[in-house]
């Protein structure tokens, strides 16, 4: 691949180039098992830049690879092909607060905190609220329709998007979607840039949905003797019709690994639930709370603790907020893969995915531990595993087919926040196989020199273990 | 590249998730914006050394070396993962491929020769008999005023120091890479003072001797707190946590109460205790990257002039060194005023 260095720096600016090897191999991978190296990294601070970077790389046919954080699980911003790879995040400017019309406009580069911070004292915020969302770019949620733990209520990223500037692969600038809460007709492309992980276009402004913060907000958290029990208390709770603002289960493996690495003194229990309720009037709170707690309980739940303090409501949260990370000390030996990393199945379908997940893990003799935000249908793994041994990618391999397996079966989906990238493609190309060819016919409209992030979702390799090198030292290879 | 040091950390890197998320807090990033700044893009820098990927050079080094050890990266990560540690291990490879800067190579000059980080011999212990046995470290040492100031302090609240000659508690050399150098260092130290208990004045000291050494190690705000009487000075400070005192030693409410006690209303920075943003002083930046030092200590002397505060304190020798700079530059540019002063002058004003 052909780049000329000198022009692009003179696009950007020497100071927002980089193309040591050193910056090229830290660009070249994310939080998923993936590695590749990037050809070079541009940092571009204007919408401008973005254009004339994205007519130079059409023209030249290189690929463009758009990056936030760089905190996604599925490769989504790994550079499989090499690459121009788009760091975004010094286009990170709050253009406007516009609490009348309950919005903001941002950069695609703020990062989802510092934008809640800058609403709070409009008393707003913006919800999806992803457990990264302290580094998570709204460009990069937006691109990969991240959500939370309060998706229950609100809603993921894309309930969140009212409009968007794009730049196309060809340079050209487009604004998509609008100011307003409704938008009847046409195509809705700001739809489709949702969730589209950087195929489609570069997105470098988004019109963004904000919310009032709610005056009360209480938080409980039930422990469980049976993961099922659990389970089921979760589709019972949406199923009468319960408006929690937040239902997260955590297994026991989940509960251990926090226990043992952040010493969090969670209850030693097989499953706990954690429901919140939020609002601005607490009699109204108290009713959702007592509902879901009375729920709970019906399905063998004890030791529920419930708060409205903040301070209390961190503790019973830390855990949860901390898991992801803390799964890498379950256990000497064993780390913690982004593989099948998340899905999403219908809520009478919760306890049973849980429990098939354990199924599935042990049959491959790896670790699987079951979580999530089930309160909106989503439930998350991880496969913990021995990363330097050959044979454990193969057990993993089939584990991560098989999970997937199950999950179309019942009508569940590959991925409910965390994107499809690399490593989950496979598999979702498997459960989109009748609409592959509509998904290649947009591709190829929007983006006909396949330029944009190329080479992943419906484009990806049909093996994920060899799509790229891994980024584990995996012992003969 | 044979590795050395990095080897024992081999399974780390395999705990690290890489999720980012100690982008959050690092001073470097927010000053740089690039993700080689990072602590997750140090510790890929690191694994390609490890695994060869990458080969030694000026720029890895540059970039490995560019980092402040304030822990903050440490403090966000819930998979703990030993960052500091894989850094130094990193910091030795490149060190031990000749890629030590001449600033970092002289300064251990000066440590042989002297036993102090400045290379002169001038820098004595102020040596006198006592019963709690006190350590001063270089920082203070070069500060003779400030060091009296806090023994007097001592004096006056019933503790009677014992001051011995010293030598570096050796932080440096295993900081900036050297640890064959550090082997020796700490057989002469442990000579030195084989005392199980004593007092440092200096956080960096008051950590590493506790960590390194094992030693029973008491903060000197600590040992003011015990006995400091109420006092009404009447002045609002904020108070700027060192990260070794806060995020290693979990020493964050001792300074306050002794600020509360004395009269002084502490108004906080947004970022405090565990979360206290870097001074920029650390890890040897002051030393060879003065632009990235003074951005970082420009940054912190913003969110302490933010508070309303007039005055800001802290009890480290480096913080207050390098905030005093960025206040004083930021007082030159006209873009408000805080005066900056070390803990010891505070509390002595109180008790004079």
């Amino acid at each position: 691949m052909n780049i000329d260095i000198e022009k692009l720096k003179g696009i950007v600016g020497v100071e927002n180039i980089k193309d040591d090897i050193a910056d090229r191999y830290i660009y070249g991978s994310d939080s998923s098992v993936h590695g590749s190296l990037a050809s070079v990294v541009l940092r571009p601070t204007t919408v401008k830049h973005v254009q004339d970077i994205l007519r130079y790389a059409n023209a030249e046919l290189i690929p463009v690879i758009p990056r936030g954080s760089g905190s996604g699980m599925s490769g989504q911003a790994v550079p499989i092909d090499g690459g121009i790879v788009l760091d975004l995040k010094k286009m990170n400017h709050i253009l406007e607060i516009r609490p009348e019309d309950m919005l903001c406009k941002v950069e695609a580069g703020v990062v989802d905190d510092e934008l809640n911070r800058a609403l709070k004292p409009y008393c707003l915020f913006y919800p999806p609220a992803p457990a990264s969302s302290r580094v998570a770019t709204i460009g990069g949620e937006i691109a990969n329709n991240a959500s939370g733990v309060r998706s229950v209520k609100y809603g993921a990223t894309r309930d969140s998007v009212l409009g968007m500037k794009v730049v196309m692969a060809n340079g050209d600038l487009v604004t998509l979607g609008s100011n307003t809460r409704v938008e009847a007709s046409g195509y809705q492309l700001d739809r489709l840039m949702v969730g589209s992980e950087g195929t489609l276009g570069v997105i470098v402004e988004a019109t963004m949905l904000l919310r009032p913060i709610p005056k009360f907000r209480c938080l409980g958290r039930a422990s469980f003797d049976k993961l099922a029990d659990a389970g089921e208390s979760i589709s019972k709770i949406i199923a009468v019709g319960a408006l929690p603002s937040m239902l997260e289960l955590m297994d026991n493996i989940a509960i251990t690994a926090v226990n043992t690495t952040l010493n969090m003194g969670l209850p030693d229990v097989e499953a706990i639930v954690m429901f919140e309720a939020d609002g601005k009037v607490k009699e109204a709170v108290d009713a959702e709370m007592k509902l879901m707690k009375e729920i709970c309980e019906k399905h063998n739940a004890y030791g529920v603790e419930m708060s409205y303090d903040v301070a209390e409501r961190t503790k019973l949260y830390a855990g949860r907020k901390k898991l992801f990370a803390a799964l890498s000390r379950y256990q000497m030996g064993l780390s913690c893969t982004s593989l099948a990393d998340d899905m999403a199945v219908p809520y009478s379908r919760m306890a049973e995915c849980a429990a098939k997940i354990h199924e599935i893990a042990k049959r491959n003799n790896v670790v699987m531990t079951a979580y999530g935000h089930c309160g909106s249908g989503c439930m998350h793994t991880k496969i913990l595993m021995d990363p330097t041994k050959q044979e454990q990618w193969e057990n993993a391999r089939k584990a991560v087919a098989e999970v997937y397996d199950y999950v179309h079966s019942v009508g569940g989906t590959t991925s409910a926040e965390h994107g499809i990238g690399l490593s989950k493609a496979p598999s979702w190309k498997k459960e989109k196989a009748d609409s592959l060819k509509l998904l290649r016919a947009i591709k190829k409209a929007l983006d006909p020199n396949n330029i944009l992030n190329p080479h992943k979702m419906q484009d990806a390799p049909d093996d994920w273990l060899t799509a790229t090198k891994l980024r584990y030292p995996v012992q003969g290879k | 590249m044979a590795t050395k040091y990095l080897q024992k950390w081999e399974n780390e890197f395999n705990i690290c998730i890489r999720c980012a998320y100690c982008f959050e807090g690092c001073p470097v990033f927010k000053t740089r914006n690039w993700e080689t700044d990072t602590a997750r893009g140090k510790i890929i820098l690191a694994y390609g050394l490890l695994t060869g990927e990458l080969e030694p050079s000026k720029y890895i080094a540059e970039k490995i070396f560019q980092c402040t050890y304030c822990r903050d990266c440490s403090e966000r990560c819930s998979a703990n993962v030993s960052v500091v540690e894989i850094l130094a291990a990193a910091r030795a490879e490149l060190v031990e491929a000749g890629f030590a800067t001449d600033i970092h190579k002289g300064m251990v000059k000066n440590l042989k020769e002297t036993g102090n980080i400045f290379g002169d011999k001038e820098i004595k212990a102020p040596t006198q008999e006592g019963e709690v046995p006190v350590f001063i470290g270089c920082q203070y040492l070069a500060r003779p005023n400030q060091t009296k100031m806090y023994l007097k302090i001592l004096e006056k609240l019933g503790v009677k120091p014992l001051i011995k000659d010293e030598m570096c508690c050796g932080y440096p050399l295993y900081a900036l890479g050297f640890p064959k150098e550090f082997e020796e260092h700490r057989k002469k130290f442990l000579e030195m003072f084989p005392e199980k208990e004593i007092i440092a004045l200096c956080p960096t000291c008051a950590a590493y001797i506790h960590e390194e050494y094992g030693k029973s190690v008491k903060h000197i705000t600590q040992a003011i707190l015990e006995n400091v009487p109420e006092k009404n000075l009447g002045l609002k400070a904020t108070y700027h946590d060192p990260c070794d005192l806060s995020r290693v030693m979990g020493i964050t409410e001792e300074p306050r109460q002794i600020l509360k006690k004395i009269g002084i209303d502490v108004v906080e920075m947004p970022r405090n205790r565990k979360t206290s943003h870097c001074c920029g002083g650390g890890g040897g930046i002051l030393m060879s990257d003065v632009s990235l030092s003074d951005d970082i200590a420009l940054v912190r002397i913003k969110q302490a002039i933010e508070t309303g505060a007039p005055l800001l304190v802290t009890p480290c020798p480096t913080c207050e060194q390098v905030l005093k700079k960025a206040a004083a530059s930021v007082k030159e540019k006209g873009n408000g005023e805080i005066t900056v002063k070390n803990l010891s002058d505070v509390v002595w004003k109180a008790l004079r």
